[in-house]
Formats: structure tokens, C-alpha cells, sequence
């Protein structure tokens, strides 16, 4: 389920599903310079994590990742985090990640649906005001973008 | 004299919790799933957006001021053995704390769980005390609020 309000700047998407036995929720928001994803079965938000792109001159892109608020001795947590940022980072460089996981089971396959459910829902499709020139996916030769358009 | 800021301050004091009367158009329903409202409020020139997510323990709260930026971030919660209001910057977060004012606040108010995301400029209380104003109405027209608010210290 997605927002409605084409005027409301924040979109979001809300998506609900069950995980071994385990109510699910989902929300996804975008932010002009966050991303904010909460999946929780707690009803709460839980451990709240921080993961952004590093900028750098290697070729390989390099992330910090950290938990801002809870457990902080959960790595399967870390690496939701990190896997997630991966993937928008590499449609979405300039945008951090503020991840919350309120959840009753860490185990990996958990998070391993949590991770695809969210990637299969992404916002993080469309480009951005700050993307200006950023060619489309996929699109070698398609047309440069110089104005803000959302394409989703 | 009284300012401007005195006087929303001290409506913002009169806010009272009243019964709920039913949840505005904009919430999406969800059973009792995640609820999601959005909506915006000007004052003057300044635009100010409110976006609500209520979990079942805990409510998350944008404030967005003339534009979509997350903002910082705090976390305020009444906390043991006398209930009172604590309040943490998590992300983000100016030497004067924009923002942490509010949350504890709203949670002084409304004796819930906060996570508030703030990008209200500093040095402006006046704004600040408006938006918290909408904010605070806004959580008992939803029908959010808790009974009995947390005692002030």
C-alpha cells in the first residue's frame, strides 16, 4: 500500500506480510536526503541502525554502518543494514539509510525476507532533484535527465 | 506584555485529551496494523509537514519545515521508577537540540512512546511551539493519546 497524497513530499509504502508465524510490518519512506525503512513484529521500532555510502577514491564502495539506538551486539542486524544500503546506494548513492528493526526472531532467513521484501517495494526507484544528469539503469545511450522529473 | 510565543505556549498548555471521536480521512487503515497519516499545516510562509506512523507500542513522528529532509532524530519515553520523561538525541542534533523539546513534550502530553524526526530550524521557538501545538492536537484527534499524560517534573 502506497501513499496516496501525490502533494505530501514524503513518499511512503507500507507493506505487511508474515515471517515464520511472525506479523510483519513494513514501512518505507524517502526522504529528500534519507531513507527510512521500519520493519517491525514488536510493534515497536526497536534498534534503530545509521548506514551510508563512504565517499572515497577506491573503486570498491566502502559503508558505514552503526547502530544509533538498541541492541548493539546483534551482527545479523549490521549486515540488514549493510545489505540494504548496498543495493540503494548503488541506484540512489547520495541517500544514508536510517534502518529500524523492532523484530522477535533475528534469525537469518528473517532478515533475509525482511531484505527482499523491502528491495521488491524499494521508493528508491525514481530519480532525485540532487541527481541531475544521472543516466537511467540500464539506459546506456538514453537521454540525459536536466530538469526534476519522477519517473516512478 | 504577552508575545506571540507566550500566547501559543500557553494554548498549547490548554490542549486538553478528550475522548475519541473517530480517526480523520487521511489515516490508512490497517486493522490494528501500522497506521500512517500525512498531512501539513502552514503558518505564515512556512510549510510545515507532519507525517504520524503509529506502531502498536510506539508512535514515529516527522516534522518536516519548508522542506523533506529527515531532520534529527530523538527518542522520549517516560522512563521508571517515577515516571518521568526522558529524552535522547539518537541522530543528528544541534548544540541547542531542536526538536528534543518537542518530543519530551509530547510525550509530557500524550504519555506515549515518541520517536520524533525533526528538521525545524533552530532559534525559532515560535515555530516550534506551533508545530508541537498541531502536533499534540493532531495525536488526540487520532484517538492515540493515552489516558492519563505522564506527570511533569
Amino acid at each position: 500500500m502506497e501513499s496516496l497524497d501525490t502533494n505530501f513530499p514524503v513518499r511512503h509504502r507500507k507493506i505487511s506480510f508474515e515471517s515464520k508465524g511472525n506479523k510483519t510490518e513494513i514501512v518505507i519512506c524517502s526522504y529528500e536526503d534519507h531513507i527510512l525503512v521500519i520493519a517491525t513484529q514488536i510493534g515497536a521500532m526497536g534498534t534503530i541502525l545509521h548506514a551510508r555510502k563512504e565517499e572515497g577514491m577506491s573503486v570498491e564502495p566502502t559503508f558505514s554502518v552503526s547502530v544509533i539506538f538498541g541492541k548493539r551486539d546483534e551482527p545479523m542486524l549490521t549486515a540488514t543494514a549493510r545489505r540494504l544500503i548496498e543495493h540503494i546506494s548503488s541506484i540512489v548513492p547520495s541517500k544514508p539509510l536510517v534502518l529500524s528493526l523492532g523484530l522477535k526472531d533475528h534469525s537469518s532467513e528473517t532478515l533475509k525476507e525482511i531484505v527482499a521484501t523491502v528491495i521488491e517495494n524499494r521508493l528508491w526507484r525514481c530519480l532525485q532533484k540532487d541527481d541531475i544528469n544521472f543516466r537511467l539503469l540500464g539506459y546506456e545511450m538514453g537521454p540525459k535527465i536536466t530538469k526534476s522529473e519522477n519517473l516512478c | 506584555m504577552e508575545t506571540e510565543y507566550d500566547q501559543v505556549l500557553r494554548s498549547v498548555a490548554q490542549v486538553n485529551i478528550a475522548d475519541q471521536i473517530g480517526e480523520s480521512d487521511d489515516v490508512e487503515r490497517d486493522g490494528n496494523g501500522v497506521k500512517v497519516s500525512c498531512f501539513t499545516e502552514v503558518f505564515d510562509d512556512v510549510t510545515i509537514q507532519f507525517q504520524i506512523i503509529r506502531l502498536a507500542k510506539q508512535i514515529y513522528v516527522w516534522v518536516g519545515c519548508n522542506s523533506a529532509k529527515f531532520g534529527s532524530l530523538y527518542a522520549a519515553a517516560s522512563t521508571r521508577p517515577s515516571n518521568t520523561v526522558s529524552v535522547t538525541s539518537v541522530l543528528g542534533g544541534t548544540s541547542d537540540n531542536t526538536g528534543s523539546g518537542i518530543a519530551r513534550r509530547l510525550v509530557l502530553k500524550t504519555g506515549l512512546n515518541i520517536i520524533l524526526a525533526c528538521n525545524i530550524p533552530k532559534n525559532n521557538p515560535l515555530l516550534e511551539a506551533k508545530a508541537e501545538k498541531v502536533l499534540i492536537r493532531k495525536l488526540i484527534d487520532l484517538g492515540y493519546t493515552m489516558s492519563k499524560p505522564v506527570r511533569a517534573t
